[in-house]
């Protein structure tokens, strides 16, 4: 069975480690801890595609939120079939840094699915903002509004992602 | 790898925390070079190295190019290994390294750690220094704003006194010499209250305001602050209504204090409302038990915008009334309520009169006549 590659980007603190975590162990912890380099987890889960149950095999690149040169990120990128940049609704300056990653897989992934993950929605409100659809629209991706802390549409992130990456009907998030 | 043996590479790596793994064009393991690492052979490489993943492409080139720095299996364990993909140009086989970065990754980690720790002292310092700029800005509009609140009555006092000592002609008349006196009177007492008020501002400031409490009956407060209020001359014409229901417990307070609460409450009252309006002084105990003593005015009332001003020292919205006060009253409300750890709010809306309730705790309170 193939196993899909699906990279997860976004600022430092923004809470990408968190979400994975969240997703494959089902944990959380309020204990910050920078991710160096690349973490890989593998999961494996049971998504309801077309009607049917099917398992799915994922490999979730959880990124460090530094700015990394171009290079790099082109090697962490490559062969991935789609990509989740989250974004942190504390921060004033939330849409600006997505945009610029959101940018970055448009270039080395172009085609390939994308979703953006507007995280902390247990602490903070989710602005109806123009800029927000803005990147809806610009980027043809769909957005979730999560919080790893709660668990809020975490497993329905990935599960949408990994349907348009398979081409399966997405369930809403 | 294109001049090395897989024997002469045995030897190389031996002792060293590098593992090389040569796989076939389906990635499966066909050698394993190094015992740092458990790596199967006749497996398919990426069910222990799962960054191979998706990567099927890049290393079925001749020439293929991938390194990656830092990667580690988040859920497995820490340890973070650097990956590099070789083809061994003579035999064609295709080679994968791994390399233990611990110690790389450790030293990172702790790069990382004293730049964050310097990004948030950065970050202390900086509200530090803008607390000390906010501060500085304050004093200096303070003492341009009590330069200006003390001119002003000294110079009617001094205006008003040179007047009635120059020698003239013709003597003035009585209503002149009564008006200048007048004026002469009513400034000096108010530069006593701003006086005063400075003290006291000064004493909250630095914690030094003391409160000397006692058992004392709201009701007899209440009842001589309304009698020192109807002298105020903004008072006439103003209807100031109390009606005591005759069992308010008694409160555990500075009496003194309390009455410059309900005075300065009161006076301001009567200042913004004109002849022909009402202000009501009102008592309650609420659910939890608490006491609220509330002065509430039918009169212009303010924005939410001016209250903030109002509640600054010299904070005074309303150009009519700038000059019959000191702009210090709501400051000092606000800290003697806090001695008394007391809640001091304020309802207000433009045209919609003004609401300052006092709330004294219930473990201030005792029944009159226990």
């Amino acid at each position: 069975m193939k196993a899909h590659k699906i990279i997860v980007i976004g600022d430092f603190g923004v809470g990408k480690t968190s979400l994975i975590r969240r997703y494959v162990l089902d944990v959380f912890s309020d204990q910050y801890r920078a991710t160096l380099g690349v973490h890989l987890y593998k999961h494996s889960d049971t998504i309801p595609i077309n009607g049917t149950e099917e398992l799915v095999k994922l490999v979730l690149w959880d990124i460090e939120g530094a700015p990394l040169p171009g290079e790099q990120m082109m090697r962490y990128s490559l062969g991935a079939s789609g990509a989740i940049v989250v974004g942190d609704l504390t921060r004033t300056d939330m849409t600006e840094p997505m945009q610029r990653a959101a940018d970055m897989i448009e270039a080395r992934l172009p085609g390939r699915p994308m979703g953006f993950a507007l995280n902390k929605c247990d602490i903070a409100p989710v602005p109806d903002t123009a800029e927000i659809a803005a990147l809806k629209d610009r980027y043809g991706a769909f957005i979730a509004c999560t919080s790893a802390k709660t668990g809020d549409a975490v497993p329905a992130l990935f599960r949408d992602l990994t349907l348009r990456i398979i081409g399966g009907k997405a369930e809403s998030v | 790898m294109s001049s090395v043996s897989s024997f002469d590479a045995h030897i190389i790596l031996e002792g060293i925390r590098i593992v090389a793994v040569r796989v076939d064009e389906d990635l499966i393991v066909n050698e394993v070079v190094g015992d740092w690492c458990d790596i199967p052979v006749g497996e398919d490489v990426r069910d222990t190295v799962p960054a191979l993943i998706g990567m099927e492409e890049e290393l079925a080139q001749e020439v293929p190019y991938l390194q990656l720095p830092f990667v580690s299996l988040g859920m497995q364990h820490e340890q973070p290994v650097a990956i590099s993909v070789q083809r061994d140009t003579g035999t064609g086989h295709l080679w994968i390294l791994l390399r233990d970065v611990s110690e790389e990754a450790s030293v990172q980690e702790r790069l990382v750690h004293q730049h964050n720790s310097l990004a948030i002292a950065h970050k202390e310092l900086s509200a530090a220094r803008d607390a000390v700029l906010a501060a500085d800005q304050a004093k200096t509009r303070f003492l341009a704003n009590i330069s200006h609140e003390l001119r002003t009555p000294l110079n009617v006092v001094i205006g008003g006194a040179s007047i009635l000592r120059k020698p003239r002609k013709t003597p003035l008349s009585n209503e002149d010499v009564q008006a200048f006196s007048d004026d002469i009177h009513d400034c000096g007492v108010l530069l006593l209250q701003l006086v005063d008020d400075l003290i006291d501002l000064s004493r909250a400031e630095t914690g030094n305001l003391t409160i000397y409490e006692e058992w004392c009956n709201p009701s007899a407060i209440i009842t001589e602050i309304i009698r020192l209020a109807r002298g105020l001359p903004e008072a006439q014409g103003v209807d100031i209504l109390y009606q005591p229901n005759g069992s308010e417990p008694e409160l555990f307070a500075d009496p003194r204090r309390v009455k410059q609460i309900l005075l300065n409450l009161l006076s301001n009252a009567v200042k913004v409302c004109g002849p022909g309006s009402r202000v009501f002084i009102e008592t309650a105990i609420v659910e939890n038990g608490d006491m609220t003593i509330t002065v509430r005015d039918t009169g212009p009332g303010m924005s939410s915008e001016d209250l903030t001003i109002a509640l600054e020292p010299f904070g005074q919205p309303n150009a009519e009334t700038r000059s019959r006060g000191t702009g210090l009253g709501l400051a000092i409300v606000a800290r003697l309520a806090d001695l008394h750890q007391a809640e001091f709010n304020i309802v207000t809306a433009p045209g919609e009169g003004l609401s300052a309730t006092t709330r004294f705790p219930s473990r201030r309170l005792s029944s009159l006549n226990g």
